[in-house]
């Protein structure tokens, strides 16, 4: 009863701090693809379908989180033949039955690991067993005694092989028909969410190809170049502000928006520009490879 | 050769004389204005090195797979561990006539009744069920005075107001121990007989060590008076001798006399005690009483027939209670619990056959990886 509020504020650093650093897709790709805003705009992902499957999911774990703890419960006693199933005991189990359900459903949906997520995430577990065990542990019943009276719950139920089982058991319970779900979902009916975090994902995996990305940023170079030597009079010719039909993957049957055009790129760097350098020299016409080379030497 | 533009410099010369030009000027107006822009670092620009894993096919089939045979194998060795534990249970409230102790629900009969054991493997551990009693109820719970408990003696002439109505007896004298779950403790005693060539040889049970650890060191102490009984007359708070303490109502003897024969297991220390005050997370509960002691039986309870003489002092009618005595030996898991066995397999089972949906669904719909 007193120990309500340690598995809540474990559970609440948890959330608060995570949507701070999450990412399913970056500010590249996003710019990208601009139909990732779409769903928000049509609030495909708040509203009264996405709040009823809430419930349902939550009522499904609920019943789960009390009646495995309950079912196992039930006239067993500890491995040395003393009890394990009072209240004091019970409560504990619940209650760490809830909080890993919890943490394994937060792992399940943060999609962007950073060094960030795993000090939160596996630091709040950390947090809690250590809360857990201090706050049933002797001293605090030496110095309050009436406000923590489980003094040694955590000590003899947490060393029983089938509290573990049935912990193991209900977070699994819990968790597994949400992946199976999901992944039906994706492959079903992926969102543009799943499509470009695929395609990011397949994109990030073999080295990337220069050519094929710097296309896309051709048009808009004109800042770059001017870092570089000799490339005055080809920034300061038009070629640069005509607008290419870029080549697009076809999972995307829309053009360019206009965003996308006139947007600077402030965070080229030097390796960055070599290989603009290096897609100028592709890419362009042999008229102005010539006039390049003139200027050069 | 170099070129400028404007107020840029060259990528190749960073020297002072080259990069101040008449855009200077701009460049600290610019910087001005974007002072308040974020530092291009990996932080603040939620660039973070990251892993981003994503629910591939790869990983989720392998893993349901990996999953339901694990959960398959551990339910097998906890179904076969449970089948192995024996268990013997008999009700003996008395409430219809025919069951054990049919007469004893109207006076405090000692009766016994006979039954059969069979070869028991292992220790043998002796418990008392109670059925439709409820201590896990809010108000029962909080019914007590954890200071009181621990010795300490200002709480014995001033118990704590949760205790209340079992706080102060009606002439407003004050409990040790009060509150009603001490007020409930449980008082049937059980002697067990081995009938060996038609001659009753008691078997001697073992009460050390029954209740947690923590609950006997820890948790409950006895005041530091020597003889126990001191502390409880009231003398040590200065009071008249008119309020001395008295012990439960429902207790036909008080706390310094639970048993006598052992100091160390007097008072509130007493292992009936201490397990009764560790109260049940349900309904239907078991609490032990004895062990089987291993001194004459170390290989646990032979085959024979067997009686177990009750001596029957608490009431469960009025509440349509039961009670019953529970024989069981134990395992690595635990009491006979079959049900964490049955539903490990059937969760095992059901991961590998979603396994096989998954499969299915993805060959048929592959998700497009083409264009």
């Amino acid at each position: 009863m007193t120990d309500y509020f340690i598995p809540r504020s474990a559970e609440l650093s948890l959330c608060f701090s995570e949507p701070l650093f999450l990412q399913d897709v970056n500010d590249r790709w996003s710019l990208q693809h601009p139909q990732l805003y779409c769903p928000g705009q049509k609030n495909q992902y708040f509203n009264k379908k996405a709040f009823a499957s809430c419930v349902m999911h939550s009522c499904y774990s609920s019943l789960i989180l009390f009646f495995i703890p309950w079912a196992a419960m039930r006239d067993t006693v500890r491995d040395d033949g003393k009890d394990i199933a009072n209240y004091q005991s019970f409560a504990l189990l619940t209650q760490t039955c809830l909080l890993i359900v919890v943490f394994t459903q937060l792992c399940l949906d943060t999609y962007y690991w950073s060094a960030v997520n795993h000090f939160f995430v596996w630091g709040s577990i950390a947090a809690y067993f250590a809360i857990t065990f201090t706050m049933y542990s002797n001293g605090m019943f030496y110095i309050f005694t009436s406000t923590f009276p489980f003094v040694g719950t955590a000590r003899n139920s947490l060393n029983q092989p089938n509290v573990w089982l049935t912990i193991f058991l209900s977070s699994l319970l819990c968790i597994l028909p949400v992946v199976a779900f999901r992944f039906i979902l994706i492959q079903l009916r992926p969102t543009i969410n799943d499509k470009v975090r695929y395609k990011m994902r397949k994109e990030v995996l073999p080295a990337p190809a220069p050519r094929r990305l710097l296309r896309r940023r051709s048009t808009r170079s004109g800042y770059a170049f001017s870092h570089s030597q000799g490339y005055g009079e080809l920034i300061t010719s038009q070629n640069f502000l005509m607008k290419r039909p870029l080549k697009r993957a076809s999972l995307f049957p829309q053009t360019d928006s206009p965003i996308f055009q006139n947007q600077p790129q402030h965070y080229l760097d030097h390796q960055q520009i070599k290989k603009l350098t290096d897609s100028m020299n592709g890419g362009l016409s042999l008229l102005l490879k010539r006039r390049v080379a003139i200027l050069v030497t | 050769m170099l070129l400028k533009l404007g107020g840029h410099c060259s990528f190749q010369d960073f020297s002072e004389e080259s990069c101040h030009g008449p855009g200077s000027d701009e460049m600290v107006q610019e910087e001005n204005e974007f002072t308040n822009r974020p530092d291009n670092t990996a932080f603040t620009q939620q660039r973070l090195p990251a892993w981003q894993p994503i629910l591939s096919a790869g990983i989720v089939i392998p893993g349901f797979v990996l999953i339901g045979l694990a959960f398959i194998g551990v339910g097998v060795a906890l179904f076969v561990t449970s089948r192995s534990i024996q268990v013997l249970e008999r009700d003996y409230t008395g409430d219809e006539s025919g069951t054990p102790c049919a007469s004893c629900a109207n006076s405090n009969v000692q009766n016994s009744f006979g039954f059969c054991f069979p070869q028991s493997q292992g220790p043998v551990f002796f418990y008392y069920g109670l059925s439709n009693y409820f201590q896990n109820y809010r108000r029962y719970g909080t019914s007590k005075d954890d200071n009181q408990l621990y010795g300490v003696l200002k709480y014995f002439t001033s118990p704590s107001d949760n205790c209340a109505p079992y706080a102060y007896n009606s002439n407003n004298q004050p409990i040790v121990p009060c509150g009603s779950i001490a007020n409930s403790m449980f008082n049937d005693t059980f002697k067990l007989y081995q009938t060996v060539n038609g001659t009753r040889q008691e078997v001697s049970l073992d009460g050390k060590g029954i209740a947690w650890w923590t609950d006997y060191n820890i948790k409950y102490r006895n005041p530091t008076n020597n003889p126990l009984k001191d502390a409880f007359n009231g003398s040590n708070s200065g009071l008249f001798y008119r309020n001395f303490l008295i012990n439960p109502i429902y207790w036909s003897k008080p706390a310094y006399e639970l048993d006598t024969s052992d100091p160390s297991n007097n008072g509130f220390v007493n292992q009936d005690f201490l397990v009764w005050m560790r109260r049940a997370a349900l309904p239907d509960f078991r609490k032990l009483y004895r062990r089987i002691s291993q001194d004459k039986y170390p290989d646990g309870l032979p085959a024979g027939n067997y009686s177990l003489e009750i001596t029957y002092n608490y009431r469960v009618y009025r509440f349509s209670g039961k009670k019953k005595v529970v024989f069981s030996n134990v395992s690595w898991m635990g009491g006979k619990n079959e049900f964490l066995g049955i539903a490990y397999l059937v969760v095992g089972s059901m991961c590998v056959f979603m396994s096989i949906v998954m499969l299915i669904v993805y060959a048929k719909f592959k998700f497009p990886d083409e264009e």
